[in-house]
């Protein structure tokens, strides 16, 4: 179940967080980022099905069978991304070696007083862009995100810079769209990670490295009705203090045939899919969809 | 002479009907419109619409009606009836 991943109860007390929290503020990123050792190997021993989603995933993408080196690498990764975002959402952002491709795209449509939706992903960060793109740029970015996933991680970072806290939209609301049309026709950016399907979303199969996965339909819906364009972004880890941001425009525009909806938004959830599976390439362990095994085999929403 | 009498039809019944037949047609539901209960939710349980669908109504309510639904009018999208409701208060068209 697309689901999963939110029902799984977070790992780790929030008097660990608050102690890494602490570390990290206090002592040093190098002096926390020690502890990601212990904490990742516990995961190693103790999470079955992360890793062997983790597993499954690197098998396909590396092209050979994963060594337990490389389920680390993954979990790593990801825990790494995680504690960054106490220095992201706290406006230390400047630590970080940043780079940035094709930002041009977002500038373009804005200068035009348009809005946009910027379609992210699971894969790297998203919080690299938001702190930059807040703290920085001042830039009108909102994004649709679900608090709940990390209650005990978001409790703790949100005490530590409210600015960001009231840039998410929570998704699966009678009026989630709404909302997010509101801040569309400001001439805003909307951020939507569009790998992983919400709740009764609509969604269509795509094949994804090799084996069919469930992708929302919903993004690309929305692009079409409200006539705004859609700008793709991935922020990769890179090791170290390195993230990379990729922006690359998708569509200026995306006229549905009302009649034939799903035929005519396929292309497009399948060129989303294809520069996702690009740059799953270029940053392997940047996967971060640890509980989404079901996803494969998801029947579409039941007719009422 | 007294006139035969007539079925009362409120002006809200109306519009809901009216409104059903415009959301079951835009949204290609698969049920009758004179089969939505007024009174169940149209988000989630009731009519098992989602996000997105609310936005459609919304644009159909204003395109149609004059009527914009923001989110802080949430409670009209609550059910049909008090989206006729809302609409017979705001209308415009």
């Amino acid at each position: 179940m697309s689901s999963g991943w939110r029902h799984q109860p977070e790992r780790g007390s929030r008097g660990l967080m608050r102690l890494l929290v602490f570390i990290t503020l206090w002592v040093g990123r190098p002096a926390a980022r020690a502890l990601l050792y212990p904490i990742c190997s516990y995961f190693l021993l103790f999470s079955g099905g992360a890793q062997r989603t983790s597993r499954d995933y690197l098998r396909r993408i590396l092209k050979r069978p994963p060594s337990w080196k490389d389920v680390f690498r993954h979990f790593h990764a990801f825990a790494s991304t995680i504690h960054d975002r106490v220095y992201l959402l706290s406006g230390r952002h400047r630590y970080f070696d940043i780079r940035t491709e094709g930002a041009s795209a977002l500038h373009t449509i804005l200068a035009q007083n348009r809005g946009c939706i910027l379609l992210g992903s699971h894969l790297g960060s998203f919080e690299v862009l938001r702190a930059q793109g807040i703290f920085d740029h001042k830039l009108p970015i909102t994004v649709i995100m679900h608090e709940a996933t990390a209650s005990n991680l978001n409790a703790v970072l949100h005490s530590l810079h409210p600015e960001i806290r009231d840039r998410i939209i929570p998704p699966g609301t009678a009026d989630t769209m709404l909302a997010v049309k509101e801040r569309l026709d400001r001439g805003e950016i909307v951020g939507i990670l569009g790998d992983r399907l919400f709740n009764d979303e609509k969604g269509m199969t795509c094949e994804f490295l090799g084996t069919p996965r469930m992708f929302p339909e919903g993004p690309f819906l929305l692009a079409a009705l409200l006539q705004v364009p859609i700008v793709l972004f991935f922020g990769l880890y890179q090791g170290g203090r390195q993230y990379d941001l990729y922006f690359e425009p998708l569509a200026d525009s995306i006229h549905m045939n009302n009649a034939r909806r799903s035929e005519t938004l396929r292309p497009w959830v399948e060129r989303y899919v294809s520069r996702l599976e690009h740059y799953c390439r270029l940053s392997p362990y940047n996967w971060f969809n640890f509980y989404d095994l079901a996803d494969h085999a998801r029947p579409p929403r039941p007719a009422v | 002479m007294a006139l035969p009498s007539q079925p009362q039809i409120r002006a809200d019944d109306a519009l809901e009907q009216e409104l059903a037949t415009l959301i079951v047609e835009a949204l290609r539901l698969e049920i009758l419109p004179e089969h939505i209960d007024p009174s169940s939710a149209l988000f989630g349980e009731g009519l098992g619409l989602d996000s997105i669908d609310m936005l459609e109504i919304a644009l159909l309510v204003s395109k149609r009606y004059g009527v914009e639904l923001r989110s802080e009018n949430k409670a009209a999208l609550a059910s049909l009836r008090a989206l006729a409701n809302h609409i017979g208060q705001q209308r415009i068209r």
